[in-house]
């Protein structure tokens, strides 16, 4: 079953827009959804949740459309702003006797293991948590009314890399027995490479690849040439830079001519990402 | 909306102001005061302090991520407004029976705390809400703009009422003069004032809403 299915999405601003966004997440698995800075993440995250109307387009969650099953979808939808956080002065206690109200399928039980398993201490207040640990108080609370679908909009950026490594690990963790699926939009590349099963990247609004991470960096190949060759594979780059050596470009694996004389190595996510979002410089 | 009330009281407002009323009531003891402040104070300090807490909470954000629908957020913010002004004037209405037998014999210039000045603060607070809840949600988050405007009105409204009980001889009568005494009629003008109060909040409620469901989060 599909946890997410977004199709044709599009939602127009003044400076900005999300132009036909769609892709599909498959229940069990983590998406980390790329971009970045404005290229439209959070806008699409805040139409998954409903929090802006889309022009256009449908979404569907486990199945149901979601602007017809708002209600009942948000009771298994676990949501976390890596940058916001709510009512910072009080004490966790408050905040979760306040928030487990809303939810039929709260447990008190998964709460309190969650809280331990997290070091969480129930006195302290918002304000007094690291980034980290209000990322894991997010996921506490999302586990603890039974969530099947986390949407976590960057809620890696601001850790250090050891609290990133810990939280990509119960990530992991949370999908192993297939329930739990996990979009989380990022724009750090390791994230990914750590534990993302499918990758979707967006740039300026426009999902520009969506698939399953191995699939994903094997649509690329990174070209290493001399300057003479770039005329040869220049049509067929999505973007390239030169150097006193010779160019380095991206190619999509289908353009790339198994009989030309050029060295190529599979590249990683960041230079993906860095080397599509270049294309667009090059034809302003 | 029952679980949102309970997140409003719990979360969005301070404690200080469920104090408050309890303290600005106290000022209807001064003799013979310009009592309708005694309400105003509400408008003026309790609002928006409310609303800057909300704004700087993210309180939007935070209830729009809650399973609710956004009918629900209204009526649970305005339930919290309409809440905390009832508590203002019956704590006021109780301070203002203290007043009437500390000071039997007062001469009033101003309002006296009779049940028909209260039907007047209840048309205020009515006005007030019609125009600061509806304004409010054109963002959901702006509220000063709603504040300055309604509270202008309220003003507005307030000062009006006095000059005619001052200008007026029916009304000076009526409210200063033999017919103080008048339960009925008093009576009367508090019910009146008590339904204007729930029409126009109702009003303001439907107004809050159309405008709410355009707001993007």
């Amino acid at each position: 079953m599909l946890a997410l299915d977004i199709k044709h999405l599009n939602k127009k601003y003044e400076h900005f827009e999300l132009n036909n966004v769609s892709f599909q997440l498959e229940q069990g698995y983590i998406m980390g959804f790329i971009g970045a800075n404005g290229a439209g993440k959070t806008t699409t995250i805040k139409a998954i949740l409903d929090l802006i109307r889309a022009d256009s387009g449908e979404i569907r969650i486990l199945g149901k459309n979601m602007s017809e099953n708002e209600i009942e979808l948000k009771q298994v939808i676990g949501s976390a702003f890596g940058d916001m956080n709510f009512y910072t002065r009080n004490k966790i206690k408050t905040l979760t006797n306040v928030i487990k109200r809303f939810y039929a399928n709260w447990d008190d039980e998964t709460y309190y293991k969650y809280l331990r398993k997290f070091n969480l201490i129930e006195d302290k207040k918002i304000a007094e948590l690291s980034t980290g640990m209000k990322v894991k108080y997010s996921l506490a609370i999302a586990l603890s009314h039974g969530a099947k679908l986390l949407i976590l909009d960057e809620p890696t950026s601001g850790l250090d890399p050891i609290a990133r490594d810990n939280l990509l690990d119960i990530f992991r963790e949370l999908v192993q027995d297939g329930e739990i699926s996990i979009l989380f939009s990022t724009h750090i590349t390791s994230d990914l490479e750590k534990c993302a099963d499918y990758i979707t990247y967006i740039h300026n609004g426009q999902i520009i690849n969506s698939g399953e991470k191995e699939q994903f960096i094997d649509t690329y190949r990174l070209l290493n040439g001399k300057k003479d060759q770039l005329d040869i594979v220049k049509n067929q780059l999505i973007s390239y830079k030169t150097s006193s050596f010779g160019f380095t470009g991206l190619i999509h694996t289908k353009d790339l001519d198994p009989s030309l004389d050029i060295q190529w190595t599979i590249p990683n996510i960041e230079e993906i990402m860095i080397y599509c979002s270049r294309k667009e410089d090059l034809y302003v | 909306m029952y679980n949102l009330l309970i997140k409003e009281l719990k979360l969005g407002v301070n404690p200080f102001f469920y104090a408050l009323p309890f303290l600005t009531g106290a000022l209807m003891l001064i003799p013979g005061w310009l009592y309708f402040l005694v309400i105003l104070y509400f408008c003026f300090i309790t609002i928006p302090n409310m609303f800057a807490g909300y704004k700087t909470q993210n309180d939007l954000i935070f209830s729009s991520m809650m399973p609710v629908t956004k009918k629900d957020i209204v009526k649970a913010k305005i339930g919290v407004i309409v809440i905390l002004e009832l508590l203002h004037i019956v704590i006021a209405m109780l301070y203002g029976i203290l007043t009437l037998k500390l000071y039997p014999h007062m001469k009033y210039f101003f309002f006296a705390p009779t049940l028909g000045f209260w039907g007047l603060c209840f048309v205020m607070l009515a006005i007030f809400n019609i125009i600061f809840i509806s304004i409010y949600y054109k963002t959901a988050y702006k509220y000063g703009a709603a504040a300055f405007v309604s509270i202008t009105a309220t003003m507005l409204f307030a000062g009006g009422a006095e000059w005619l009980s001052i200008q007026n001889s029916y009304f000076y009568d009526l409210f200063k003069g033999s017919g103080t005494d008048n339960v009925a009629v008093h009576l009367s003008i508090l019910i009146a004032g008590i339904v204007i109060f729930a029409i126009f909040t109702m009003i303001a409620y439907y107004i809050a809403n159309k405008r709410f469901e355009k707001v993007e989060i």
